[in-house]
């Protein structure tokens, strides 16, 4: 405006804003939200404790495979109580599923680090900070929810590379160590980084309905862990509910990461597929709620 | 400048901004005064977009607040001291915010001086005290050197040493020529701060003017005299609206009679006056009167019953005594 306008204020300074000066990109958006996920200790804890649990499991994995192949190459084990001695069912096949060994703990750890980052923003108020930064909701919103999901693949590949190195060693006694170029297994390893990234999505996406850390991380729990559990014991009532079962998000997740497909099971890229829907849909449900309302 | 037109806010069947319409002009510190709960931060959310309107529009520099391509360097807002992630350190939450605009590190440390948060800035919020809190909140308002400056109670948690320094720093903003928005519900902040006053309450402006003008015309003249025969004085002042305090044999003050009508009346009954000092009205009770009915949650007093706000002094006085 003009200070001419204003002959009372005529001999002060007249402040302008540089409007050459550089305004909000989805680019600096993605790096002020980069700083806010480094600069919490939650992150580094729960991205510790992930690694450390899938990695750990990993181990344990390898190690009851190893034990049930030393088993079975005893003369003196009951045949009947025998595993296949290769294909499907055989500690051999088996073993090639160490490096995602780990997922069923790492899924819940990276769903609650994806709720406590967004849920966080509102517990603490930082959220009218960030929404006063970039009052364009949706690419607030969005630039985290990418961070954390990249985040959440690389934990999730660096995991499930970190187990295959860590299985090979305790394999190699039984002579079931497998090479990353066997069908499958590379697949596998990177579909736990992919797998993991779209349980952040689904997890950021309950995180912004809900606004709370607390009940965000018990409905992502709910939703990745108690619910196919729930389901497994329902399974029995009706047809339809096995059926059913397979399109929940945890259980096509773990179809992702599998090296076989049972029949009537969805393919690892069926599972990616589920997944990626629950994730999508979840996603444009919470930015639209999100844009409506009052922050 | 801040254009609020018919401004609305509700939440179900409560109104809490009722169609407000004021322009805050730069190059003053213009006041938003008003009892708590009147719509002060409401309407403060809103100007910002974090509240959407019910009703109305508002609009920063020429644009809703939204539409900014840079809305930092339009607008620095301290909305609520306690809007940080409580495990980020100080410097950390300026890094994040900086980092939106593409505004350089070099100005975050300049922030950090200029608020005095040095010491401090590597430390997690958490552990900030509130006066603290609102130098970081006053920091990020900065961080983008914006055109206008909004505060919501800023002095809040400060020490005398801070609230000085949140008037020169208000005072100093609006001489560069910037919009300067400061809300309070203490008129003595006000009184020492601003230039231009908007006063709400229950959702409506019930004032917008400038301070000295809100002082001027809320407060009647008030006159303090002595003079050697008060009561004839009197005898000929009385009419509608004036009223008087005989506070020593020779000295009276009276309320509702312009100075120079009061010695040309003494002129005429000849009557000595060796004192006429006009009283000045506090801006305090200027607000009080202003905001009278306008308050949301009243204080009870224990002594008067419930819809006695308007009570006389002398009254309440002797109710005071019969409780003891």
């Amino acid at each position: 405006m003009a200070t001419s306008t204003q002959p009372a204020h005529a001999e002060r300074g007249s402040h302008r804003p540089r409007t050459s000066g550089p305004g909000v990109t989805f680019g600096r958006v993605l790096k002020s939200e980069w700083i806010k996920v480094t600069t919490v200790p939650s992150t580094v804890i729960l991205i510790i404790s992930t690694v450390v649990v899938m990695v750990g499991l990993a181990a344990l994995f390898a190690w009851s495979m190893s034990l049930t192949a030393e088993a079975l190459s005893d003369p003196d084990f009951p045949a009947e109580f025998q595993a296949p001695a290769e294909g499907p069912g055989s500690p051999g096949f088996d073993a090639l599923m160490a490096p995602s060994s780990g997922l069923i703990f790492g899924q819940l750890l990276i769903a609650a680090l994806a709720v406590v980052l967004i849920a966080s923003e509102w517990t603490t108020g930082m959220i009218r900070s960030t929404m006063v930064a970039v009052p364009r909701r949706t690419p607030a919103l969005l630039a985290k929810t990418l961070v954390v999901a990249v985040v959440a693949f690389a934990v999730g590949l660096g995991s499930a590379l970190l187990s295959y190195l860590v299985a090979q060693p305790i394999l190699r006694g039984e002579d079931i160590d497998f090479a990353i170029t066997k069908d499958g297994v590379l697949a596998s390893i990177i579909n736990t980084g992919t797998f993991l990234a779209l349980v952040a999505i689904i997890s950021m996406a309950i995180g912004i309905l809900l606004r709370n850390t607390a009940g965000g991380v018990v409905t992502a729990v709910g939703l990745f862990f108690v619910l196919p559990l729930i389901v497994q014991l329902l399974s029995g009532l009706a047809d339809w509910i096995p059926d059913a079962a397979r399109f929940l998000p945890g259980d096509a997740g773990n179809q992702m990461v599998s090296i076989t497909t049972l029949e009537g099971d969805l393919t690892q890229w069926e599972g990616g597929l589920v997944m990626g829907a629950w994730a999508l849909i979840l996603l444009v449900v919470a930015l639209l709620v999100a844009k409506k309302r009052d922050v | 400048m801040i254009e609020a037109q018919a401004l609305s806010k509700r939440y179900g069947a409560k109104t809490a901004v009722d169609a407000v319409s004021f322009t805050v002009q730069p190059g003053k510190v213009t006041g938003f005064l008003g009892p708590n709960g009147a719509g002060k931060s409401t309407t403060m959310r809103m100007i910002v977009g974090l509240d959407s309107p019910s009703g109305g529009h508002v609009t920063v520099n020429g644009a809703r607040y939204a539409t900014h391509r840079a809305p930092l360097r339009e607008v620095g807002a301290l909305l609520d001291a306690k809007a940080v992630h409580t495990k980020r350190s100080a410097y950390n939450h300026l890094r994040a915010m900086a980092a939106t605009h593409g505004i350089p590190n070099s100005r975050v440390k300049e922030v950090i001086d200029l608020t005095g948060l040095g010491p401090v800035a590597k430390k997690r919020v958490g552990g900030f005290s509130l006066g603290m809190g609102q130098r970081l909140g006053i920091a990020a308002a900065l961080l983008g050197d914006p055109h206008t400056v909004i505060l919501d109670e800023p002095v809040n948690g400060l020490d005398p040493e801070g609230v000085q320094w949140v008037r020169h720093l208000a005072k100093g903003l609006a001489s560069e020529g910037r919009t300067v928005f400061l809300s309070s519900h203490l008129m003595s902040e006000m009184a020492q701060t601003a230039d231009h006053l908007i006063v709400i309450g229950r959702g409506r402006i019930i004032a917008d003017a400038p301070i000295q003008s809100i002082i001027d015309g809320q407060g009647r003249a008030r006159v303090r005299v002595r003079a050697d025969r008060p009561q004839d004085l009197l005898g000929s002042l009385a009419g509608d609206g004036v009223t008087s305090q005989v506070l020593e044999p020779e000295l009276i003050e009276i309320t509702g009679v312009e100075p120079r009508r009061i010695a040309e009346i003494a002129l005429r009954e000849r009557v000595l006056v060796y004192e006429l000092t006009p009283l000045q009205v506090s801006l305090e009770d200027a607000y009080m009167q202003l905001t009278q009915g306008e308050v949301e949650y009243h204080s009870g007093d224990p002594a008067a019953t419930p819809d006695s706000g308007a009570e006389e002094p002398a009254s309440i006085a002797t109710s005071v005594e019969k409780g003891r």
